[in-house]
């Protein structure tokens, strides 16, 4: 199996403003050098992976294979929480709708 | 009678339905320690004093009026803030969830209460149940009940802390790679991570989907097995429960004809003293008429670094819900992307971004195959190995952590609080029922736990295992908080 090329010692600012971007995460310019380090480091460790023989094997996404049971619910509507309930953690609500900022221009 | 903290939660609740104390009796008791104690502890991140009163005046009534009390009538339990408890706050020890109120119980939690239970509050944890020390917590760092200057272990530090402490008889706890076990280890406890699908994770605020799994802690064997029988139900609303009849935990002292597996090979590398009480441990259950057998686990020195794939991967998906859109911590800013980027800027701490960043990485174009599918097969191939040892013993026993609690501050690189959980994450990624069970010391005069690992499903034997083992260790000492 191939590998692409990992960026290891690019895990610089490039990767690190993609990677911000991706996760919608601002960081501090100490988080910043703290993370682009450890991050670093961390797939340095996973790159240890690599020594195993997966030739074959199927990836596992889920560990209960063969014991769960078949059960879906009846297909009739339940009673759900009420709007109330589930605006009452909302920041910011209008008319029973969570309020965000204008996301059309202004003019 | 000796005082309250120092009953069993079995002992506790008959001696309620006995009519020798009441519910509120009970409540006032352990409000007062908690008041007494959690400034200096830092366990409890609420109290439900209101709460606890009301259910305790409800129990004593009906115990006048003489109707079913349930199993767990007038047991002081605590809550895991990452699990919900309707109305109450939610925190998961985030600064974005400060202030967020449930709008519904956790399945977890309603058959608690269901049973009687007299909930005392919500545990402290680090952020999103991410961090092995309990460092993490946004709001303040849990102490170790048995040396304030050491941590209680991590994710669930509040909780175990507080059963160490004697603040409460139960606690709930989550454990995604360890985090029940490893900080019952710490504060000389015991905790049990059920078959993952035993206990309903509807209300538990995801972390690694796949890999998260309720449970409790509990001074005693006994205690858990009691708490097992209420929380492990099968719940429509969690769409990996195991529909499975209700188990009894029975709870015997003999193991002759049980075969525990030993991966000697795999622990090489252990520190003197924990390998000292590890090796004390195997006696102690030969002594039980146990046999142990060497087994083959080398697959499981690559589980931390699968693990901190793929939770990482699942956190990265689970928490991109934390947008201060609809719930949360909102930024006060112009546009709809910036609230979404300064929310989780100014909501989430260092070691979520970490997190988050790393799972977006293994699963960003390019590396997904690389990383993210690559541990899925790895992950195959270890589950494929517990199968195979399974075939040869009955379950398996191995230390819980590779020290026994730190002094706090001691670790700050992130890879090396990740080998905290190195003999823990294993039982996650193969779903495994593990109880960490007190051993005995370490050098430092710290508890050790044995962990005990049985196949998928075998709940009821991993609890008899530990209960017949710690009947054979001498109890360690409590700490100055619990007296």
């Amino acid at each position: 199996m191939r590998y692409p090329r990992l960026p290891m010692e690019d895990l610089d600012r490039k990767t690190l403003d993609y990677l911000k971007r991706l996760c919608r995460i601002q960081l501090t310019d100490a988080e910043e050098k703290d993370l682009g380090q450890s991050l670093k480091n961390i797939l340095e460790y996973m790159e240890f992976l690599k020594e195993v023989d997966t030739e074959e094997v199927e990836p596992c996404y889920f560990v209960l294979q063969g014991l769960q049971q078949e059960h879906q619910r009846e297909d009739v509507p339940g009673t759900p929480l009420s709007r109330e309930t589930f605006l009452a953690n909302a920041p910011d609500q209008i008319g029973g709708m969570v309020r965000i900022p204008p996301v059309m221009g202004g003019e | 009678m000796k005082p309250l903290h120092h009953f069993s939660a079995v002992e506790l609740t008959e001696s309620f339905q006995k009519g020798e104390v009441s519910a509120t009796e009970i409540a006032e008791y352990f409000l007062e320690r908690i008041e007494k104690h959690n400034s200096d502890l830092g366990a409890f991140l609420t109290v439900f004093e209101p709460r606890m009163l009301q259910k305790a005046k409800e129990l004593d009534e009906k115990r006048a009026n003489k109707e079913p009390l349930g199993r767990l009538a007038g047991v002081p339990i605590a809550i895991k803030d990452n699990t919900h408890v309707q109305g109450e706050i939610t925190s998961c020890g985030s600064k974005f969830q400060e202030g967020y109120r449930a709008p519904f119980s956790a399945t977890v939690v309603r058959l608690l209460e269901e049973e009687g239970a007299l909930l005392t509050g919500k545990a402290n944890l680090d952020e999103f149940a991410m961090g092995s020390s309990n460092e993490n917590s946004a709001f303040y760092s849990v102490k170790n009940p048995q040396d304030p200057t050491r941590v209680p272990g991590g994710s669930s530090g509040g909780s175990a802390a507080l059963v160490g402490a004697g603040l409460s008889l139960i606690a709930t706890g989550s454990d995604t790679g360890g985090s029940i076990r490893q900080p019952a280890a710490f504060c000389g406890i015991v905790g049990y991570k059920p078959t993952y699908g035993r206990v309903s994770r509807y209300g538990l605020v995801a972390f690694g989907s796949s890999l998260d799994q309720i449970g409790p802690f509990a001074a005693n064997v006994g205690d858990i097995a009691l708490s097992m029988g209420v929380m492990g139900r099968f719940c429509e609303k969690d769409a990996t429960s195991l529909e499975l009849p209700q188990e009894h935990y029975p709870l015997s002292q003999d193991l002759s004809n049980v075969v525990f597996g030993a991966p000697y090979h795999y622990l090489e590398g252990l520190r003197d003293d924990v390998k000292e009480n590890y090796l004390a441990s195997l006696e102690k259950l030969k002594s039980l008429g146990a046999q142990v057998v060497d087994i083959d686990l080398d697959i499981l020195k690559y589980s931390l670094a699968v693990y901190y794939i793929l939770s990482t991967a699942e956190a990265s998906t689970n928490l991109a819900r934390f947008d201060g859109i609809r719930y949360g911590k909102r930024a006060q800013t112009e546009s709809l992307d910036a609230i979404i980027d300064r929310s989780r800027e100014e909501g989430f701490g260092a070691e979520v971004k970490r997190r988050i960043m790393l799972g977006t990485y293994v699963l960003a174009s390019g590396y997904q195959n690389a990383y993210y599918t690559k541990a899925l097969k790895v992950r195959t191939r270890i589950v494929d190995a517990f199968e195979t040892v399974f075939n040869t013993c009955d379950a398996i026993a191995m230390p819980v952590a590779p020290s026994g609690a730190f002094k706090a501050g001691t670790i700050r690189e992130p890879l090396q609080m990740y080998l905290q959980d190195i003999f823990t994450i294993p039982a996650n990624l193969a779903g495994l029922p593990a109880i960490s069970v007190p051993s005995g010391l370490c050098q430092e005069g710290m508890p050790l736990g044995l962990q005990i690992v049985g196949p998928q499903l075998s709940d009821t034997s991993v609890i008899q295992y530990g209960y017949a083992f710690e009947k054979a260790v001498s109890p360690l000492p409590k700490g100055a908080f619990y007296e």
